[in-house]
């Protein structure tokens, strides 16, 4: 059984959604794994710590409908600086939208990426309404999920799956409106405040 | 109020002025975003990293028309222009909306735009595909009414954009 690194790309690697959704992946692998997160300064290290790996599994939020910055600057610095062996890599991508779709197309740079750089594609797992899915009951399809996912990195299949809350998009916004209302009341800032059309000012 | 947002310099002295603002951003300080949702949830409406990036975006919502100039990286803006797009979320809410049926952000003061995006570099028709597609997603996200994407090799992007400021003109008469 091969060893898996965890790769968290998010821009806010050490309070981030994708950190949970690493430790998640995790406690459901059968293989060991091993946890990195990206920051500005580890990049060389990061290509070096690759070579001890047979597969990495890049995990990040959606940013502005791709890839992260912090993940494309990793990425750059890889293809200048590529391990002798080539990993499989795996992608777990989460969004705040509810259509896990929305992530298709920093999937799909992804699958370029690795091909014009000669690494193997792996899994995918595709998680919609990802900034708060962990904190509600349907956290258990996340780790369902999470287990097909790792299932396929063990037996070194190529396979996407996509997951969200399984409910209305009324409803949605309903619990997205209360989840981000709370998430201001806790900084000492209303609705209204938030609900703000002023930009600068 | 019409914008090019341009990740390197461009000779344009055709341009307008009073009407078009030129703005090249690998002249500028802009840090990424670091995801704390402060324009959000603690300033609204405001980055709390005061670099040059607030600047811009209030340019970016105000403009009706924009012409983006970036090169293009594994079929996405490459990190200089995708930098401020990240950096630009302060113009929309955490709120969240349907459009077309897809849940996306409320936008703050953000006036409907037509787009054009200049993809330069030596790309692939896959590459392309990506891009296209990326801009068409962003349309849903950043306001565009309208928009389209041209390609150029780094040789003719200057060209191209003048091309494009010129049709500009000829629109507005």
């Amino acid at each position: 059984m091969g060893k898996i690194m965890l790769l968290n790309a998010s821009p806010r690697a050490p309070k981030s959604n994708s950190k949970q959704y690493a430790a998640m992946f995790a406690s459901v692998c059968p293989a060991e794994t091993a946890y990195f997160a990206v920051t500005k300064n580890n990049h060389s290290e990061l290509c070096r710590a690759m070579e001890g790996f047979s597969d990495v599994l890049l995990v990040f939020p959606l940013y502005a409908d791709g890839l992260p910055v912090t993940l494309m600057h990793f990425l750059k610095t890889l293809e200048q600086n590529a391990p002798e062996h080539k990993p499989r890599i795996s992608v777990l991508i989460n969004c705040g939208f509810m259509e896990p779709e929305q992530n298709d197309i920093a999937v799909q740079m992804l699958r370029l990426y690795c091909r014009e750089n000669g690494y193997p594609f792996g899994s995918v797992l595709e998680i919609g309404s990802g900034e708060a899915i962990l904190a509600t009951p349907f956290r258990v399809f996340v780790r369902a999920k999470m287990k097909k996912l790792a299932a396929a990195i063990v037996a070194g299949k190529a396979q996407t799956w996509k997951v969200t809350m399984p409910i209305s998009k009324r409803m949605f916004l309903r619990a997205s409106t209360s989840y981000w209302t709370n998430y201001g009341k806790r900084n000492g800032i209303t609705k209204e405040q938030m609900a703000t059309m002023q930009i600068e000012q | 109020m019409n914008l090019i947002l341009s990740d390197r310099p461009l000779h344009l002295p055709e341009i307008d002025r009073g009407s078009t603002k030129f703005i090249d951003l690998s002249a500028l300080r802009i840090a990424n975003c670091v995801g704390c949702f402060g324009c959000w949830t603690k300033t609204p409406g405001k980055c709390v990293i005061r670099d040059d990036a607030v600047k811009v975006y209030p340019c970016i919502a105000q403009s009706e028309r924009v012409l983006y100039v970036s090169r293009v990286k594994y079929g996405s803006y490459d990190t200089t222009m995708k930098t401020m797009l990240e950096r630009a979320i302060p113009v929309q809410q955490a709120f969240i909306r349907l459009l077309h049926g897809e849940t996306h952000h409320v936008q703050r003061n953000v006036r409907p735009k037509q787009a054009v995006i200049v993809g330069y570099g030596d790309l692939s028709g896959e590459e392309k595909d990506i891009f296209r597609r990326l801009v068409a997603r962003n349309a849903n996200n950043m306001n565009f009414t309208d928009w389209r994407v041209v390609f150029a090799s780094e040789q003719e992007v200057e060209q191209t954009v003048r091309e494009e400021v010129l049709a500009w003109g000829k629109s507005c008469c």
